[in-house]
């Protein structure tokens, strides 16, 4: 069973191909590791998966079908209602001042009461008289103009991060992008955002939910703070920790998205030893906890350690995919990315 | 507990405020503080909304007077005797109120994608169609008048009346209360996060599932909402909806320059910023000028004797120190964040 299945996806920006027609698939439960030499596609790869960038060709299906924004019927409700509020005012813009004049200032008598049908009559009426230029036009061009607006926006969203992460895809960043003047705890609450069941009214008011949830979710970050040994910092803030623990952090904020497939960007960047080791332990970790994981990385050991699967990329393709001893014993992975001398396997 | 030290804290503070009118009858004199207060708090109010927008969600906005425009125009226009409407001060207030929540849509619809120096612009730019339509939309806004008068509001059954500021002062202090209420919970909700998640790193907040667009939405339909709401108390305050000039860009620019010495979102420092620049304004600078005038220091003939006209080269001093000095303003929200939740029962001991 494939979770995520990436069908000749091409990734261009301009004239330049960062990713051609590589295919991958992979399996649930396991560790993939794509692996390249700088500049290979693989971040971009990254970015095609979660949604920031869009592929220019090719198939990415998650758990069976494409990450991307459904056309429902609300989809539709909602872009007619926007565009008939611009078209009614586009409709006020025109009409206003007249409009105004015809039906309030003309029936109005200074402190008497005021009837309201009559001012309805004087504006069907007024409208009547004005029917193509000042009723049908704008309000044509208005509608369109919403729609197409509305429209425009809706599309381009269609593919976007947001939805990627709904559906299940977590991601870590090559350059460690946490927000910085939160606390963990809060960054991690943040990863729980979109499992939130509170809505902007609750949190006004302080609903019972909202403690509720308040309660329950402070407890399950704070669990999933211990399970990546950052319970102590817990209430530091993310720019004040250090770098491996930036790391886990930004690890621990992605878990608690309760993602099928996290997505680690180089984790190992900048790590000691002894942290790299702790690292592997928590990715077996993650994946005993039935999250496939999907990693770049260039620390062999680390990907050589933990992978159940290598893929390899060169200038945007792939060129071998096996288990760790198939693609160690490769020629072509050997020359592209180990270079000539076999016994160097650790660059970083 | 911190968090009970706090809390008590802001309630002193909301009693002493309350007590302003009450204990400045014993004092000899008469001072009239809490008159002179009143626009402290409507500044506040709308600096509270900028708050939302240029604090929390990282959206300079340098139009939140037209927001404040529309809130007093409309509430004008729907009370006043000279239209049909004459509602009463709680329907208007609350009409208002949507009214700019469909304005701040209206805005933020089309500037979605819009960041940093052109989201300002094109607010600045809103600020200014909005006073132009005001002053041309003659037969509706009374063009440079202004709408004028206003009846005075009754509310609870209490009719107001211009001579007695009480009322008024306690009136603008529940709703300020209200919005601080409000604001801080939004902050410290799931809400709050993700607009803050979103000023930090919009691409990382939303790989987290957070959908800024929805979120930038909020934050302009509440920011505007609290910002029609100040411009309504500010039109029944003035018993007039003010002549479009009222809510010009200088104003604009005043709210930004609490929110930027207050601290950016945090609500007791954009408080802190309303009481120091609009205390500056209308009672350092007034009591200094009527002290040179005593002491006939000021020369009719010579524009320079006058404090207020040194006023805004005083304010721009005063944010390039603050750039300088302590950018993050006077009481930045960083200091806070280590309190935010002292509940948790995991909790360390705070760092020393």
């Amino acid at each position: 069973m494939n979770i995520l299945e990436i069908s000749n996806l091409t990734v261009r920006f301009g004239g330049l191909t960062a990713v051609n027609a590589v295919s991958l698939d992979v399996p649930e439960k396991q560790i993939v590791s794509v692996i390249g030499p700088n500049g290979a596609g693989k971040t971009t790869l990254f970015n095609a998966i979660t949604g920031i960038h869009e592929p220019t060709a090719g198939r990415i299906s998650f758990n069976g079908a494409e990450a991307c924004r459904p056309f429902r019927v609300a989809t539709a409700m909602m872009l007619a209602l926007i565009g008939l509020i611009a078209a009614l005012s586009a409709l006020l813009v025109v009409n206003i001042e007249p409009l105004w004049d015809a039906t309030i200032t003309a029936n109005y008598v200074y402190q008497q009461p005021f009837s309201w049908v009559k001012a309805a009559r004087a504006a069907i009426h007024y409208f009547d008289e004005q029917l193509g230029q000042r009723f049908v036009v704008p309000f044509i061009i208005g509608a369109v103009t919403g729609l197409a607006g509305a429209y425009a926006i809706w599309s381009r969203s269609r593919r976007a991060p947001e939805v990627a992460a709904r559906v299940g895809i977590a991601r870590t960043f090559q350059n460690i992008r946490l927000f910085n003047q939160m606390t963990a705890l809060d960054n991690v609450l943040l990863g729980m955002d979109s499992r939130l069941g509170t809505r902007f009214w609750h949190t006004a008011l302080r609903l019972p939910l909202y403690w509720r949830e308040q309660g329950e979710s402070v407890q399950r970050a704070m669990e999933i703070l211990r399970f990546v040994n950052l319970i102590e910092d817990a209430h530091q803030l993310a720019d004040n920790l250090s770098y491996g623990h930036q790391r886990r952090l930004e690890i621990a904020r992605a878990l608690a998205m309760q993602p099928r497939l996290l997505l680690l960007d180089e984790p190992a960047a900048g790590m000691n030893p002894a942290e790299t080791q702790d690292l592997m332990k928590l990715i077996h970790n993650i994946r005993d906890r039935g999250v496939t994981v999907l990693l770049i990385e260039h620390h062999m050991p680390v990907v050589m350690g933990i992978s159940d699967r290598i893929a390899v990329l060169d200038h945007g393709e792939k060129i071998a995919e096996g288990s760790p001893t198939e693609v160690r014993s490769n020629p072509r992975v050997i020359e592209a990315y180990l270079g000539k001398e076999h016994g160097d396997t650790s660059a970083t | 507990m911190a968090t009970r030290r706090r809390i008590l804290f802001h309630w002193s503070f909301l009693l002493v405020a309350a007590l302003i009118p009450v204990v400045e009858l014993v004092l000899p004199g008469h001072p009239h503080i809490g008159d002179v207060l009143r626009p402290i708090l409507i500044m506040a109010m709308l600096a509270l909304g900028l708050n939302i927008l240029t604090g929390y969600t990282g959206l300079l906005n340098l139009g939140v007077a037209a927001f404040m425009a529309v809130g007093a125009y409309s509430y004008a226009i729907l009370t006043c005797d000279i239209y049909p409407f004459r509602l009463g001060f709680w329907s208007a207030t609350l009409l208002t109120v949507l009214v700019g929540l469909t304005v701040g849509l209206f805005l933020g619809l089309p500037t979605i994608r819009l960041r940093g120096d052109y989201l300002a612009i094109v607010t600045l730019g809103f600020g200014e169609i909005v006073e132009d339509v005001l002053k041309n939309l003659d037969s509706i806004t009374k063009g440079t008048e202004g709408i004028n008068p206003l009846p005075s509001p009754t509310v609870f059954g209490y009719q107001f009346r211009p001579e007695t500021y009480q009322p008024w002062y306690y009136l603008f202090l529940g709703f300020l209360a209200l919005l601080v209420l409000l604001n801080r919970n939004l902050r410290r909700s799931r809400v709050g996060r993700a607009w803050i998640s979103i000023r930090e790193d919009e691409l990382a907040s939303s790989c987290m599932g957070i959908n800024p667009m929805k979120m930038k939405l909020l934050a302009f339909a509440l920011g505007a909402a609290q910002c029609s709401l100040a411009g309504a108390l500010w039109a029944s305050f003035l018993g007039s909806s003010g002549e479009p000039g009222n809510y010009d860009f200088q104003v604009s620019i005043i709210a930004v320059c609490i929110v930027i010495v207050g601290g950016m979102g945090n609500v007791g420092g954009v408080l802190l910023g309303a009481l120091v620049i609009i205390g500056f304004n209308s009672i350092v600078l007034e009591t200094a000028t009527d002290f040179l005038k005593a002491h006939q220091l000021i020369s009719s003939t010579n524009a320079f004797t006058a404090p207020g006209n040194w006023k805004y080269m005083l304010y721009g001093l005063a944010l390039i120190l603050m750039m300088r000095f302590r950018p993050e303003g006077l009481l930045p929200s960083k200091q806070l964040k280590a309190e935010l939740h002292p509940e948790e029962p995991h909790a360390p001991p705070p760092a020393p």
